[in-house]
Formats: C-alpha cells, structure tokens, sequence
C-alpha cells in the first residue's frame, strides 16, 4: 500500500493522460461549438419548411395563410412591376427626413436642458408628460392639420423619433465626467466651447444608443405615418393588398419591413462603432 | 465677519508667487451646516520653489488646492496668484489630478496641444510644443495612441504634460502618484524632479505620502485634520539632485521622523477630539 499517495496509482493511464485528455475536451467543445453554428444557419429555412408544410397540408384556409411559395410569388411581381422600389424610396424618405429633423431636434434640446437648470425647469416635465403618448395616436389630428401631404407623414416620425433622442442626450449630459471638465477649464477652455470640445463627446456614447434606438422607433412610426393616408410606401401598399386579399403581398411587405428595418438597423451599429472611436 | 488678513512675513529672495490669505473653505452638510474643511489658512509660495502640502485623508489639503486652482471659492479669505485674486480655473495655473482625467476620444499628441489650441495658437505651432513636452516626457512612441491604449503612469506622464503645455507659472499637483505602483511612483517622482530642474515651475504638490513629500519639496507643509490647519513649515534641506537614493541618508530619515511624529500627534489630537464630542 506504498505507492497510493502517487498521482500514478490514482490515474489508470499515469502520467501521459493529462494532456490527452485537453485535448478530447478541446475537441468535444469544438463539435458543440460547429452544432449549435449549424443550427442557427437552418433556424429560418426549418421554419419555412415548417410553414410550407402546413400551407400545403391545407390545415388553415391558404387564402388568409398563404405558402412561402406564394409570398414569393408576390414579392417578386411586387419588385418586377417597380412598385417596389416606388415603394420603398417613398418610405425611405419619410424615415430620413424625420429622423434626421427629430434627431437633430432631439439632441439640440438634450443639450439645453441637460446643461440648464433652467431649461430642464421649463421644458423637461412637459417633454416628459408627452413622451408616452404613441405617435399613432396623433394620426386623426395630424390629417386635420397637414392633409395627406408628405408634412404630416415626417412630423409623426419626427415625433416618435425626437422623445428618445432627447432623453438621451439630456442623460448623457448630466452624467458628463466633471474631472474632464475641470480638466479643460484648467488648460483654458472658455465656457462658450466647452460643450463642443468635452460635453457633447462625453455625452457621445449615451446619444448613440439614442440614435440607434431611435432608428427602430422611426419605423414603428412609418406604419401610423402611412395610416394617415398615402400614395405610396411599403404599409400603404399593405393595406392595398389587405383590401384585395392579395395575402401574399401583404406577407412580401411585412417581410420587406422587417429586412429593411433590420439593414438600417445593422448598418448603424457600424457607424456607431465609428463615431464612438475611442471606445 | 472679515478677518484682517495676517501678513505673513517674506523669507529670503524670490517673489512671491502664490499667496494664501486667511483661506477658509467650509462645506453645507445636509441640515445646512456649514463644515470647515480649511480653517484660516495662510502660507506663500514663492516664485520657482517646490511645495508639499502633508497631511492625512480628509485634512482638506486638496480643497485647499483647489482653492488655488479655482476650482473652489473660499468661505473667507483670498487666494492671490501673481497680482490677481483668483475667481477660476485658468491657463496660468496647471493643475495634475489623481486621476489623469485625459480626454479619451483625443491621441496623446491632442491632449497635451489643447491648452496651446484653446489660447488661439495653430495647429502646427500646438502641436509643436506638444511633441516637445511628448519628449520631455518621454513618449514621442505612443504621441499618436489614444489613452485607454497606455499604463497608469503612461497616463500621468501625458497628463503632465499637458499641465505643462501653456506655459504656466504655477503647477498644482493633487496626490498625482497616489494610484500608481510603487515601483511606478519612484520612476515618477525622479522624473518630475528632472523636469522641474529644467523648467522654472513653482510646483505646489499635494501628497499623504510622507517620503515623498520629504524627497520632493523645498518646504513641507504639515497639516491637521478636521478642520484643516497647517501645524508645521517645514525647510528640507537636502541637497539637489535628489534621487531615491537620497531616501537612505540621515538627514533624510530625521526629516521623516519630524514629519511621522507630527502627523502621529495630530492622528491623536484627532482621535481624543472625537472622544470629547
């Protein structure tokens, strides 16, 4: 019973089992890691297999649950007639007329009212009171006062999108780091720029996440900006399909929406990363 | 009530560049108490001299900076620096933080041009005196990286020298070594000797390190807690320059002992005052 206390007694392979067996973990973690990559590349193609399935079984009636098939159909009478794009550079202009306004607005009262008490006195609870009303919400008063004119459209996108940006561009400016304030008065930064040279950049990472989830809301609001009557847009021409019981364009337009809002959404996560460029 | 403010009697030679009048800072606690952190302070710096205010955590030596940064308005009393009474912060007076506070979306290179750029210099004169000070500094490798990208003591260096950049008279420094390594903070404080040597800056440096107020200062001011007073005046007498091997001689270890049996006293004080209470 003398040798128990050695390692090699205890391991049936000795001492050369420690590295095979890094090894066999390493791979085993490997194979699990390539499985569950493989599971999310067929996440969407099962789903519409799935969809196509039950379509064609005839379980639901195919006219309100149209085959992936169908919908394809449509989107691609859809893109090959050019309403599509008439479609989509008619939304796409809406967005980013009324983001821009809304965001530029947004960020420019942030400012205001995160650098003053006096201007966050007089405009935050009354911001703060119409922040939760839903832009769609507005649609009725909005047709009494713009018309079906592309004004209306904007102002409700410059609506959902101004309340998000301001907050958090006011946020961003109140947590603005003092130390660094005090740094640039010390080295002579004058009052009247130290908001371009510290609290803007400062508060740049807060305004960025305002932006981004703004880019979302602004086509949330799309959807009540084209409620309020269009001659062209990806929800108007849903809603023209949903009154021809053309289902499967209804279907390419919702999908539309998503991709697009889903590419803009993408492509500002990029940008962010760039004008955030020290982080 | 305004107290007359007590002339402080001028010791040989040089002008008199920072003077400290009377100063009293307090600061409203909640129930609207008003709480001296500096009690009527009053000591002069002159033009060139190098300057430790000592004491422990809380004795209000950094609001007392402050004070003469600008950065904090005295409850009575004045600050005057040069001829003026100061009302700010301003460029005749840099000021190195604890924290190096370096402006993250800005290379090296940028921070330290900042002072240069916002008193109307071009960019090219800006950065001229940047990559000077850079070099100073000894960082002329990294004047292009941003700061996340560099060491602590990296960090202070840059911050340093962007203190520097304007040209000022005056350079305030607030326990700027207190967070870095040992090792780091003996590299520094050797380093920020050379440079003083080859500028003609009057350094008031805040510190609770008591070997390094002694291996720095010409004079060592000694200060009480709660509120803050200054007990001691102390002349160093060591010769220049001093490196860390000045930290092994007699002389050097008596002038320590002063200090630690000064602090120790008023550690006491401190602690039977909060028995009385």
């Amino acid at each position: 019973m003398a040798d128990i206390s050695t390692p090699a007694a205890l391991s049936p392979r000795g001492a050369g089992a420690l590295p095979a067996v890094g090894a066999k973990r390493r791979r085993s973690a490997r194979l699990s890691q390539r499985i569950n990559m493989a599971v999310g590349l067929v996440s969407i193609p099962l789903f519409l297999m799935v969809w196509q399935l039950i379509a064609q079984a005839r379980i639901v009636n195919p006219i309100l649950f149209p085959a992936p098939t169908e919908v394809a159909r449509a989107a691609m009478e859809w893109v090959t007639s050019g309403l599509f794009v008439e479609d989509a550079v008619a939304s796409l202009k809406r967005v980013a007329t009324g983001y821009f306004v809304g965001s530029v607005v947004g960020v420019g009262c942030g400012l205001l009212t995160g650098r003053s008490a006096f201007f966050s006195g007089l405009l935050g609870p009354l911001f703060q009171v119409l922040r939760p009303i839903p832009p769609i919400a507005f649609v009725s008063i909005v047709i009494l006062w713009f018309g079906l004119s592309e004004g209306g459209k904007v102002f409700l996108i410059v609506w959902g999108v101004f309340f998000t940006v301001w907050l958090s561009t006011h946020l961003g400016v109140q947590k603005v780091d003092q130390g660094l304030v005090r740094a640039a008065q010390m080295l002579g930064t004058p009052r009247r720029r130290l908001v371009g040279e510290v609290v803007l950049l400062s508060a740049l990472p807060f305004i960025v996440v305002g932006l981004r989830t703004a880019v979302g809301i602004s086509f949330y609001t799309l959807v009540a900006a084209e409620l309020a009557g269009a001659f062209a847009g990806i929800f108007y021409r849903i809603q023209l399909a949903q009154q021809n019981m053309q289902t499967g364009l209804v279907f390419a337009g919702l999908a539309a929406l998503g991709l697009i809002s889903f590419i803009a959404d993408r492509c500002f996560a990029m940008m962010a990363q760039r004008l955030v460029w020290w982080r | 009530m305004i107290r007359k403010p007590v002339p402080v009697p001028l010791r040989e030679g040089g002008e008199v560049e920072i003077d400290v009048r009377d100063v009293t800072i307090a600061f409203e606690r909640d129930g609207g108490e008003l709480v001296p952190a500096v009690d009527r302070v009053s000591f002069q710096v002159r033009r060139g001299e190098f300057i430790c205010l000592l004491g422990p955590s809380g004795c209000g030596k950094s609001t007392l900076l402050n004070a003469v940064a600008g950065f904090e308005t005295p409850y009575e009393g004045e600050v005057v620096v040069g001829t003026k009474v100061v009302t700010g912060p301003g460029p005749d007076r840099g000021v190195v933080f604890q924290q190096p506070r370096l402006f993250p979306w800005k290379s090296v290179r940028a921070n330290v041009a900042h002072g240069p750029r916002m008193a109307g210099k071009s960019r090219a004169d800006a950065g001229a005196i940047a990559d000077e000070l850079i070099e100073m500094v000894g960082l002329s490798r990294s004047a292009k990286a941003l700061p996340h990208t560099l060491s602590g003591g990296m960090q202070q260096r840059v911050a340093i020298a962007r203190a520097l950049a304007n040209r000022p008279n005056i350079l305030l420094m607030d326990e700027p070594f207190g967070a870095l390594d040992a090792q780091t903070r003996t590299v520094m404080q050797e380093g920020l000797l050379r440079l003083w040597a080859q500028l003609d800056t009057t350094i008031l440096f805040v510190t609770h390190d008591i070997d390094e107020a002694v291996l720095l200062a010409d004079r060592v001011l000694v200060m009480s807690a709660g509120p803050g007073r200054i007990v001691r005046d102390l002349a160093v007498d060591l010769p220049r320059p001093r490196t860390i091997e000045t930290t092994l001689g007699a002389r050097f270890q008596a002038l320590r002992r002063e200090c630690l049996d000064l602090i120790r006293q008023q550690s006491q004080k401190a602690f039977e005052g909060t028995h009385d209470a």
